[in-house]
């Protein structure tokens, strides 16, 4: 998706305000600069007349200048991504690039392109999530990757044995992405990537196993619907939170049917597995 | 040994919604940092404050490594917050959009003591005072030192 840049000058003691209201409009983000304030959103929520309006309203006050431009969709994290060091879980899985050579000591390598995607394992939560997997059945099983971004946490089920993945993303570089390492990983077979919510997982659908490494707002309002679409004995591993969060995402799993199994930590993220 | 300081970028996000999109995705990529390592740690540690505009300092080092601090909100976004309302007055003087108490003024300024250049909450309720009316967002009451000279 590509984004506008909107540059604007103004005078020092108005571009807070102005910062407020542009925050209310859908602007997502700012950089303060000398003459004033820098402001960016997403092109498809940019209206110039809704702009040129709210601009009027402050030129008998603090009069602004201002100059738009789009910024095309690229891959800023391109430079980290073309030399990211490989990762190792335990003694048997290593993560690399396409740029690594492979290393036969591992019995799981995943070569992951991430393009802007998270997930590549140098992050304590993804690093949790895989390392806890090795301990987790899989094969046979239907495996759901929530929030997949590179695909990562899939792939690694697939090579433990999981028969059928789905996996889905709101991000539509993440699911792209997905799809390209799922074929780096001869993971494509009975699997779907697609960009959407739990919402749009068909309400019958059952998985032997779930992975959720997002984020504590969303396990807590998402949980309840994780348990609903396991299968008795399938198991739920959430991470992407503080420890500090823990108990809260625990007593919301216990209060949707599950059973807690156990927690580990890295760092102060958290990684809690449940069992249906 | 300490690490070797890069430098510093500094950005407003709304919390929890950081991503690789610009500002921050150019402004970290360009220096050779992990953006997605960023917004997953931005976005863990500002599950609280969802979707309101923070500012973040990011100490970027020579080994590609990098640490941040957030900041407490810009002044007008927690009076927006306070009045319950959406716009400023494009004529503050004359025209006001909203209100806020003395009470909540002190709560704000409590909420800014560690970034505003003041030594005491009096002289931060003043500067957060100051902003108000530069937005047309009138304060209830007499102003607690007004009271206290009486």
């Amino acid at each position: 998706m590509n984004h506008i840049e909107l540059n604007l000058t103004l005078s020092p003691e108005y571009a807070e305000i102005l910062m407020a209201e542009l925050a209310e409009m859908g602007y997502e983000s700012f950089v303060e600069t000398d003459t004033g304030l820098d402001a960016y959103i997403p092109e498809s929520d940019f209206s110039e007349e809704k702009l040129q309006e709210t601009l009027a309203r402050y030129q008998p006050v603090a009069p602004v200048r201002f100059s738009w431009q789009v910024l095309e969709k690229k891959n800023w994290n391109a430079e980290w991504e073309s030399n990211y060091a490989p990762i190792e879980v335990g003694d048997a899985v290593r993560v690399r690039a396409l740029f690594h050579e492979p290393d036969a000591r591992f019995r799981h390598e995943l070569v992951i392109t991430p393009k802007m995607s998270f997930g590549t394992g140098h992050h304590e939560t993804t690093w949790l999530v895989m390392n806890e997997q090795l301990s987790l059945p899989h094969a046979g099983r239907a495996v759901l990757d929530v929030g997949c971004g590179t695909g990562i946490l899939a792939i690694l089920a697939r090579k433990l044995g999981a028969a059928d993945l789905l996996a889905f993303d709101i991000e539509e570089w993440a699911v792209e992405n997905t799809r390209e390492n799922f074929s780096l990983n001869e993971a494509t077979e009975q699997s779907e990537v697609f960009q959407g919510t739990i919402d749009d997982v068909p309400f019958d659908q059952r998985f032997g196993g779930i992975l959720a490494n997002i984020n504590r707002n969303i396990l807590l309002n998402e949980v309840p619907r994780y348990a609903q679409h396991l299968l008795p004995g399938g198991w739920l591993v959430v991470s992407g939170f503080y420890e500090i969060d823990a108990p809260d995402i625990i007593a919301k799993a216990e209060s949707s049917g599950l059973s807690y199994k156990r927690m580990n930590t890295r760092n102060q993220w958290a990684m809690v597995v449940f069992e249906k | 040994m300490a690490k070797e300081i890069g430098g510093y970028v500094k950005l407003q996000v709304k919390g929890g919604q950081a991503n690789p999109a610009p500002p921050i995705g150019p402004a970290l990529g360009s220096k050779g940092l992990n953006i997605m390592e960023f917004c997953k740690q931005f976005n863990g540690r500002t599950q609280d404050k969802m979707g309101m505009v923070l500012p973040v300092v990011i100490t970027f080092y020579k080994d590609k490594s990098f640490d941040f601090v957030i900041k407490t909100p810009p002044a007008a976004i927690l009076l927006m917050e306070a009045a319950k309302i959406k716009k400023a007055s494009d004529q503050p003087n004359r025209v006001k959009v909203g209100s806020v108490t003395w009470e909540q003024v002190r709560q704000i300024a409590e909420t800014k003591m560690p970034d505003l250049n003041c030594f005491t909450v009096e002289s931060g309720m003043k500067q957060i005072a100051g902003t108000a009316r530069s937005m047309g967002v009138t304060i209830k009451g007499k102003a607690p030192w007004a009271t206290e000279k009486k």
